[in-house]
């Protein structure tokens, strides 16, 4: 799976920024075209969900996508396949 | 079925501003109520006048956007004609505390059989920041340009007294918490109040030196103070910060209901 941020929906107010444990977001540096500020994502295949939704047929973790206001996170299928590096971190 | 199919997407983005917590408690909501495994034709959204009142708007089942302050009595109505549907409603500490507060309490009394999720901003969003009976003492707002100096409501231990079967409160930080809250409310017959104190950065923070949304999360997360950790202090005899608010399940019993399905 692969995490999406939906930039004609979010309104910058990094709250997702707070709260990913491994801080996979990070504080938008360009105004895009609506002139917000969407958040980078940093290796965004950490996220606990991208590896194992499928594993487990299950969200996994998620309080980005719950605590984002303004609906604009969400996970796609990847297709086609995209091999991705899994880092592990301790 | 998710969260995410109880949306109206062509509604979205919806018009609450930058950094505003109630996109955030829909959220928690339609996680609870999808994962009762609720159905869409049997469940209907209630709300008031406010911004945390136009919630329903954006939720695909059948809903009533009533008016300032009265969506308990349409509820009320709703769920004794339909007794088998879901009732939830949406509304402000305005809405519900002031102009509507008198229904408050009678529903509480009644113990109707439905879940109200009140998003307490602690101030009236939507007409431009004025005081509301929920506004902490000493914060700014268009009304207390010196600082507020009444006491405000304590929402929870209201309808506690007033006779609610299921009391719960916390912040639109705590997610994870808020969605099992209002699960637990959905379930309980009789009525279920469900407090969020939520951030309104536009009327309330930019106010009261909490501009960004990070400093009001930040606020909220470091005044709330769990209800087990309240009791503790209690029994220790030790004394409680009297700018902390209490989170968590505050009152879970089952006095006879109204409206409730046979
Ligand atoms: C009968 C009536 N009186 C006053 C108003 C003006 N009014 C609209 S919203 C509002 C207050 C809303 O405050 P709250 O319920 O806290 O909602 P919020 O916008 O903060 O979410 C008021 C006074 C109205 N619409 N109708
Ligand atoms: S689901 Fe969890 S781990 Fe994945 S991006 Fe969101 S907050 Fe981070
Ligand atoms: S929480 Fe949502 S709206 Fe806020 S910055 Fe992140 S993606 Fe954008
Ligand atoms: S005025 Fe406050 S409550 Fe209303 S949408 Fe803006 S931030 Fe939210
Ligand atoms: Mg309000």
């Amino acid at each position: 799976m692969k995490l999406v941020i939906d930039d004609t929906r979010c309104k910058g107010c990094n709250l997702c920024v707070m709260v990913c444990p491994y801080n996979i977001f990070q504080e938008g540096q360009q105004p895009n075209q609506r002139g917000v500020f969407v958040p980078g994502l940093d290796r965004p295949e950490r996220c606990t969900n991208c590896r194992l939704q499928q594993l487990y047929q299950r969200r996994l973790c998620g309080v980005c996508q719950t605590i984002c206001p303004d609906q604009a996170i969400r996970w796609v299928q990847e297709s086609p396949f995209e091999p991705q590096k899994v880092v592990i971190e301790y | 079925m998710s969260a995410e199919d109880w949306f109206r997407e062509d509604r979205l983005p919806h018009i609450f501003c930058a950094g505003c917590g109630n996109g955030t408690i829909i959220n928690c909501t339609l996680e609870a109520v999808d994962s009762l495994g609720w159905k869409i034709d049997d469940t209907v959204f209630v709300s008031g006048i406010g911004c945390s009142s136009r919630a329903p708007g954006y939720i695909k089942t059948d809903s009533l956007h009533t008016t300032h302050g009265r969506a308990l009595p349409f509820a009320t109505g709703v769920k004794m004609a339909k007794k088998d549907f879901n009732v939830v409603v949406f509304t402000g500490d305005g809405d519900l505390s002031a102009i509507g507060g008198n229904h408050f309490i009678h529903a509480c009394r009644r113990n109707i059989d439905i879940t109200v999720i009140c998003m307490n901003n602690q101030i009236y969003g939507m007409t431009g920041g004025q005081g509301s009976p929920c506004t902490p003492k000493g914060a700014i707002s268009t009304t207390t340009p010196y600082g507020m100096d009444e006491t405000p409501f304590d929402l929870c231990e209201l309808a506690s007294a007033a006779g609610a079967n299921y009391v719960a409160r916390w912040t639109s930080y705590h997610v994870r918490e808020l969605t099992q809250a209002i699960k637990n409310g959905l379930q309980r017959p009789g009525l279920s109040f469900i407090e969020v104190i939520v951030q309104c950065p536009t009327n309330y923070g930019r106010r009261n030196k909490l501009r960004d949304v990070q400093s009001m999360i930040t606020s909220m997360k470091d005044h709330a103070l769990l209800k087990e950790k309240r009791d503790r202090l209690l029994a220790e005899g030790k004394p409680i910060p009297d700018d902390m608010f209490v989170v968590g399940t505050l009152t879970d019993r089952n006095r006879p209901a109204l409206g409730v399905k046979e």
